[in-house]
């Protein structure tokens, strides 16, 4: 009472509690959060990686600051990194195992909850054979724990049913790699946006999403010419000295045009393409059909504007484009990317300082997965098939040969649909939120719904963990050790600050533990494993000679050079700038790289007049993927609460809404309700934008199935939608669009089929 | 090959690179010189990162915030600009929030300029937060108190970094040194100033903005959306209508004394007693509103500079001499010193009522920045006559009750004209025309029908009732006349505190755009 009255009448200002005190790292800073120690580590969120301190007090983590030292942030954070220490305490966190009993999630032990995964799998597998339990893994996990998973599942699970969320995000980039350079691994170094003359940005809002690179681009004293390349005027296009409003989806034509007038103007690099690639007639030959006037017609870029991006690429100076999920998440993501590399490797931008097709990676450990994790190659590289590739890996980690898969098995978007036929009947889900994150939710919980079990392994409490059988509690970032190899394939190395939370455990340790429960296949897999150490020395050996060579790294080499970009061993002891310079061949048989013929399709599910809106998801900087880690942190959450919709004025003329009122959203698969509009000139007028962290307006109701066929990535980015005010029900008009040309007739005949599969589903 | 660290010092050495880094170089201030921060909207892409530092810095919780990026736009696709403004205090040359505070508790620090709050003398009055035309000191709900960006001073002072420099990865924001004078001379009129920001010489900002070229010239701050009513401030509504009811009140008392000297009924103590209580009660109230109540009496700490201190002092003074009127009255002290005193008192009055009017005629908030506040707060004293002519019923004091309702009815009458007066002028100036229709349209949408009340009662309460008082009480009907005059006087009062707080409600400061969802985060 006494306190009470104190209170109100204002005797204590708190004054102890918001003072500052001096830290011998960091300066003067708050002195309730003056940690007992920092903790060398790395950021958690985007494959970014940028380097970081956690501070620690009494056990708990209260700060991050940027690590001035390191290569990639030099001190920055983003927003998301700079309170990332709050989201280990987060309520949202899964505290212990939990089992479905009557309906609802129980607290039990981990030996209940592992006992019951081990016996279903088990009942499962004999029933219905290895392969009826899938795994959808994630790009959030150490190197480490993707090694050890990757090894659990398929050769202790015996399942190759296994994929991670990187198909969502990745997998276009991945695949571009391997079919034009003959192997996966990003090419360049963020020490190119230092160097480079011209900076391409493709379907990348790194403002929103990779804000530290803007640190390099700062860096640059070249005053480079940035490009945008962008259906949306994100944040993005305001760094752009020439920001080329491409039409949804149809960049591969434009880089094929591109390469067209390179061609027609003598622009290439002939010595370059002699002696380094395949194809280059054929490639000639097979442009003929994008003339600039018709690339014009299809990308609605002037060409003129085509004239001047691709002389862009004719001098001396050094030219990178880099590209995120505008390009990968695409029907097309694959050959997208492989006709950005033609046009490098075209003129020979490539391997030199400030010049290389750059693909940005979304998540923190999407490049560990796709070295280690054992979903699109063996670790390593080594392709599936190679069977010269597997008897080395069997021989290495000493199993038998027979236990090694010889090919990859279902895509994630496989595994759903393999699940609605009944052929997968149990799933185990790591680290990823299909239920925000995937397309056509409302048939995907369906098809969920008709597995014998659900496992869920998380640190927090997802969408998906909800309607999970059995839920494995993961420590998360902070409170377990490892590496995250970053989207320049920069190792970095992430420290323990603090013990996990309750009764949860490393992804390591679970999976460790977990495979205790098979016979033998523990003592076959992981003899005498401890610690994640022992699954790096592993992977090391098995990296070793191979492109993503780890050999030469060690945890102590990571801290003391603030990161070590692969491939790093006895010749390169501090790794490798950027892959195939003039002393790095390209990895195929005849170590040259292929210019490919490539061909662009019109969207399989065009504007027509019930849906005549074009739809665009992204992302916003405060918020992570499916909110999960973000949407209890408030500074982050209050800036962005809840998903908008940008709508051009001159659609929100005629649906009568202005900003700040709600509107719905309709697709031939779903509706979303009361999504509140932003009404703006960043978007043209027929189409929208609307990120998709939110699963309170799920926009991943309306996302079609339609799946890049090469990379299996969902066709995420362009959806016909109709929107829905209250004075508009019905919505708005179906403006005709030109067609273009004898291309397009051809194309649309080809996609024909896969419409027809449409409208029979719908 | 050299390693981070090295690579890191020689780029800092190349390029003087303040962002990233965690100490500073900047140079040693010479004569007439100060710090301050500089912001390149050409370089910001609007990722939050100095927000999100500063409160981790200063261990804020999410909702206090000093450092607040706002975001504009304007032009066509694809022809679209964005424009961000990442803003934390100015370090004005002369800071409006110094001037008002009552308890001197700004420092504009001699060495360096920056702009620092005393928090251990803050009483939370908020009163900065009303001067600042850039809504920068911002109310500290845990603390009690107002608390502002001070540029990381204890980290400058020692050669480090502030947060939200440090942890700008585009490099938007530095800290540099400007010569005050030659800033002042013209260069502050091309560099200070920034779409939706106020006009930079009211305050002389020192913050240096560059934009970008040919901003299109429909831009519109994002939140143009959000349109939220301001604070209603309960206890000032009642302090301030009670006091100019006394005020009225004291008057009236004063002109019957005066009158007395001509024959008319002798004023008396119960009379100078009633129209004490109200500005007896009110003035306590009005500690309601601080933070820190225990403080109050602080308040009169800055004569020197602050309306809000001379208000305190000459009201507080006010009260006491009305205290004193009573009791000459009652010990019947000489009629010439009563006279002479209450001729004091009511100077005194009236200067705290203007002191009062004066608190609002700030240049951050526009829609009390008109002659008719002080027209309005004056016109309440009607009801200070209407409360004495109520007595002179009930007592029965004909030759009083007569004249003194017809001069109440004329104050109404007044009181009515300058609350249209005010209205109407919200819709027709040209100067902060974007704040002032704002105003408007919280006066139509969210509170048309607490509008309509405050018309309806005056109407009703200072006309017409009052009207039919005088013919009831000519006729010699003192009970009921009395009641219908008490029915007259709360609706006038009621009238008067429905506008106050619609004067508080309504009021749209200027300020900075903000963010889609947040606002201006005030």
């Amino acid at each position: 009472m006494i306190d009470k009255i104190k209170d109100f009448l204002g005797f204590d200002i708190k004054a102890d509690k918001y003072k500052l005190s001096h830290d011998p790292q960091f300066g003067m800073i708050s002195d309730e959060k003056k940690p007992d120690k920092w903790v060398f580590s790395t950021c958690g969120y985007c494959g970014v990686g940028c380097g970081l301190y956690i501070g620690v007090k009494n056990g708990r983590a209260v700060y991050t600051k940027g690590n001035p030292k390191h290569n990639v942030n030099m001190g920055t954070l983003c927003p998301k990194g700079l309170s990332e220490h709050q989201l280990i305490n987060s309520p949202e966190r899964v505290t212990t195992p939990l089992i479905k009993k009557g309906g609802e999630l129980v607290y039990s032990s981990w030996e209940d909850a592992y006992t019951k995964v081990a016996d279903e799998f088990k009942r499962i597998a004999s029933q219905h054979g290895k392969k009826a339990v899938g795994v959808i893994g994630t790009g959030q996990l150490l190197t480490e724990e993707f090694y050890t998973l990757g090894k659990f599942v398929q050769l202790g699970l015996g399942t190759n049913n296994f994929d991670g969320n990187t198909t969502l995000c990745m997998a276009s980039a991945v695949m571009g790699y391997k079919q034009s350079l003959g192997s996966d691994g990003p090419v360049g170094s963020y020490e190119d946006f230092e160097k480079a003359n011209t900076i391409i940005l493709i379907g990348a809002n790194i403002a929103d999403n990779h804000p530290i690179l803007k640190l390099h681009i700062a860096k640059n004293k070249n005053e480079p010419k940035i490009i945008v390349i962008d259906p949306r005027a994100s944040k993005t296009s305001q760094m752009a000295d020439i920001y080329v409003p491409i039409k949804p989806r149809t960049d591969l034509a434009l880089f094929n045009g591109l390469a067209y007038i390179v061609m027609e103007q003598g622009w290439e690099d002939e010595s370059y393409i002699k002696a380094n690639t395949n194809g280059y007639k054929e490639l000639k030959k097979h442009l003929q059909n994008y003339p600039p006037q018709e690339v014009a017609n299809i990308t609605g870029i002037d060409v003129k504007t085509l004239y001047e991006i691709a002389r862009q690429f004719t001098a001396q100076d050094a030219v990178l484009s880099a590209w995120t999920m505008g390009v990968n998440q695409s029907f097309m993501g694959t050959d997208t990317v492989s006709a950005i590399i033609n046009l490098h490797l075209l003129t020979g931008q490539i391997g030199r300082e400030g010049a290389g097709p750059f693909s940005i990676t979304g998540q923190c450990n999407a490049m560990g997965t796709r070295e280690s994790g054992f979903t699109s190659s063996l670790p390593g590289y080594r392709n599936f098939g190679d069977e010269k590739a597997l008897k080395e890996y069997a021989k290495i980690v000493n199993v038998p040969e027979d236990i090694v898969p010889t090919c990859r098995g279902y895509k994630y978007a496989e595994i759903i649909d393999a699940i609605d036929r009944g052929e997968i009947k149990a799933l185990w889900i790591v680290a990823t939120n299909p239920l925000v994150s995937f397309v056509n939710q409302e048939k995907l919980r369906k098809t969920l719904a008709k597995l014998d079990i659900l496992v869920v392994q998380d640190a927090f409490m997802s969408d998906t963990a909800e309607i999970a059988d059995v839920v494995f509690a993961a420590a998360t970032w902070g409170e377990k050790e490892g590496t995250y190899t970053n989207s320049e394939r920069r190792c970095n190395r992430a420290n323990k600050a603090v013990e996990p939370l309750g009764n949860t455990k490393s992804d390591f340790d679970i999976i460790v533990d977990f495979s205790k429960y098979f016979e033998g296949v523990n003592e076959l897999l992981f003899p005498s494993w401890s610690k994640p150490l022992d699954a790096f020395n592993e992977f090391k050996k098995v990296s070793k000679g191979q492109l993503c060579d780890y050999s030469g790294i060690t945890y102590e080499l990571l801290e003391e050079h603030g990161g070590i970009q692969w491939p790093c061993n006895e010749e390169r002891p501090l790794g490798t700038k950027r892959l195939y310079s003039s002393d790095m061949p390209f990895v195929s048989k005849d170590q040259k790289a292929n210019l490919l013929c490539l061909d662009w399709f019109p969207m399989a599910e065009q504007v027509n007049k019930e849906f005549p809106l074009i739809l665009n998801t992204g992302r916003t900087v405060e918020q992570w993927h499916t909110r999960t880690k973000t949407r209890s942190i408030d500074i982050l959450n209050d800036l962005a609460p809840e998903a908008w919709v940008d709508i051009n004025p001159s659609d929100a003329d005629k649906l009568k809404v202005k900003s700040g009122d709600r509107i719905s959203l309709s697709s031939a698969r779903g509706r979303v309700e009361d999504v509140v509009v932003r009404v703006t000139q960043s978007v043209a007028p027929s189409t929208l934008f609307v990120p998709f962290h939110f699963n309170t307006q799920l926009v991943n109701n309306l996302t079609a199935e339609s799946f890049c066929p090469k990379s299996g990535e969902p066709n995420f980015k362009q959806t016909a939608i109709q929107l829905h005010s209250d004075e508009v029900p019905q919505g708005l008009e179906f403006q005709e669009d030109e067609i273009s040309g004898a291309i397009s007739y051809v194309k649309t005949k080809y996609e024909g089929i896969k419409i027809k599969e449409k409208e029979m589903s719908i | 090959m050299q390693t981070p660290l090295e690579s890191f010092i020689d780029h800092k050495a190349d390029t003087g690179m303040q962002c990233g880094n965690y100490s500073i170089d900047i140079p040693k201030l010479q004569e007439g010189e100060q710090y301050r921060f500089h912001f390149d909207a050409t370089a910001c892409v609007g990722c939050r990162c100095c927000e999100v530092a500063c409160n981790e810095q200063n261990n804020n919780p999410a909702d206090t915030k000093w450092r607040r990026v706002g975001e504009m736009e304007g032009g066509e696709f694809p022809l679209f600009t964005q424009l961000f403004n990442s803003m934390s205090c100015n370090h004005c040359i002369d800071p409006e929030c110094l001037k008002g505070c009552p308890t001197n508790s700004y420092i504009k620090i001699d060495e360096t300029g920056i702009v620092v709050h005393d928090d251990d003398t803050c009483i939370g009055c908020q009163y900065c937060t009303w001067n600042c035309p850039y809504e920068v000191p911002t109310y500290h709900e845990e603390r009690k108190i107002v608390t502002k960006c001070h540029m990381c001073h204890e980290r400058l002072a020692v050669g480090e970094t502030p947060a939200c420099v440090q942890a700008c990865p585009s490099r938007a924001i530095e800290i540099e040194v400007v010569n005050v004078k030659e800033w002042l001379d013209g260069a502050i009129d091309r560099e200070a100033n920034m779409p939706f920001l106020p006009d930079a010489r009211i305050t002389n900002s020192t913050t240096r903005y560059t934009l970008p070229d040919n901003l299109p010239e429909n831009m519109k701050e994002v939140d143009e959306h959000i349109l939220k009513p301001a604070h209603s401030e309960i206890p000032l509504v009642f302090m301030t209508v009670l006091t100019q009811i006394s005020l009225g009140g004291f008057l009236a008392l004063f002109l019957g004394d005066v009158m007395s000297l001509f024959g008319f009924v002798q004023t008396n103590w119960i009379m100078a007693l009633l129209v004490m209580l109200p500005a007896a009660l009110g003035l306590p109230l009005s500690a309601l509103h601080l933070g820190r109540p225990f403080l109050a009496m602080t308040a009169m700490k800055n004569i020197k500079t602050s309306w809000l201190s001379r208000e305190a002092l000459a009201l507080g003074v006010f009260v006491l001499l009305m205290n004193i009127v009573v009791v000459l009255y009652f010990i019947k002290a000489p009629h010439v010193t009563i006279l002479l005193t209450e001729l004091f008192t009511l100077l005194v009055g009236i200067f705290g009522i203007y002191a009062q009017a004066m608190i609002y005629r700030i240049k951050a908030r526009p829609a009390w920045n008109r002659t008719t506040t002080n027209l309005k707060f004056f016109g309440t004293l009607h009801v200070g006559l209407f409360l004495l002519g109520f007595l002179a019923i009930v007592l029965g004091l004909k030759e009083v009750a007569i004249p003194l309702i017809a001069l109440a009815m004329l104050g109404a009458i007044s009181q009515i004209f300058f609350t249209y007066e005010d209205l109407r002028t919200l819709k027709n100036t040209k100067e902060n025309e974007y704040q002032l229709l704002r105003t408007a349209r919280l006066y139509d949408e969210n509170f048309s029908k607490i509008k309509l009340f405050r018309f309806v009662s005056i109407i009703l309460g200072g006309l017409i009732l009052p009207l039919l008082v005088i013919v009831l009480f000519s006729a010699g009907l003192f009970a009921v006349s009395s009641l219908v005059m008490f029915i007259s006087l709360l609706l006038v009062f009621s009238s008067e505190i429905s506008d106050r707080f619609l004067f508080y409600s309504t009021v749209v400061p200027l300020g900075m755009a903000g963010g889609f969802f947040v606002g201006k985060q005030r």
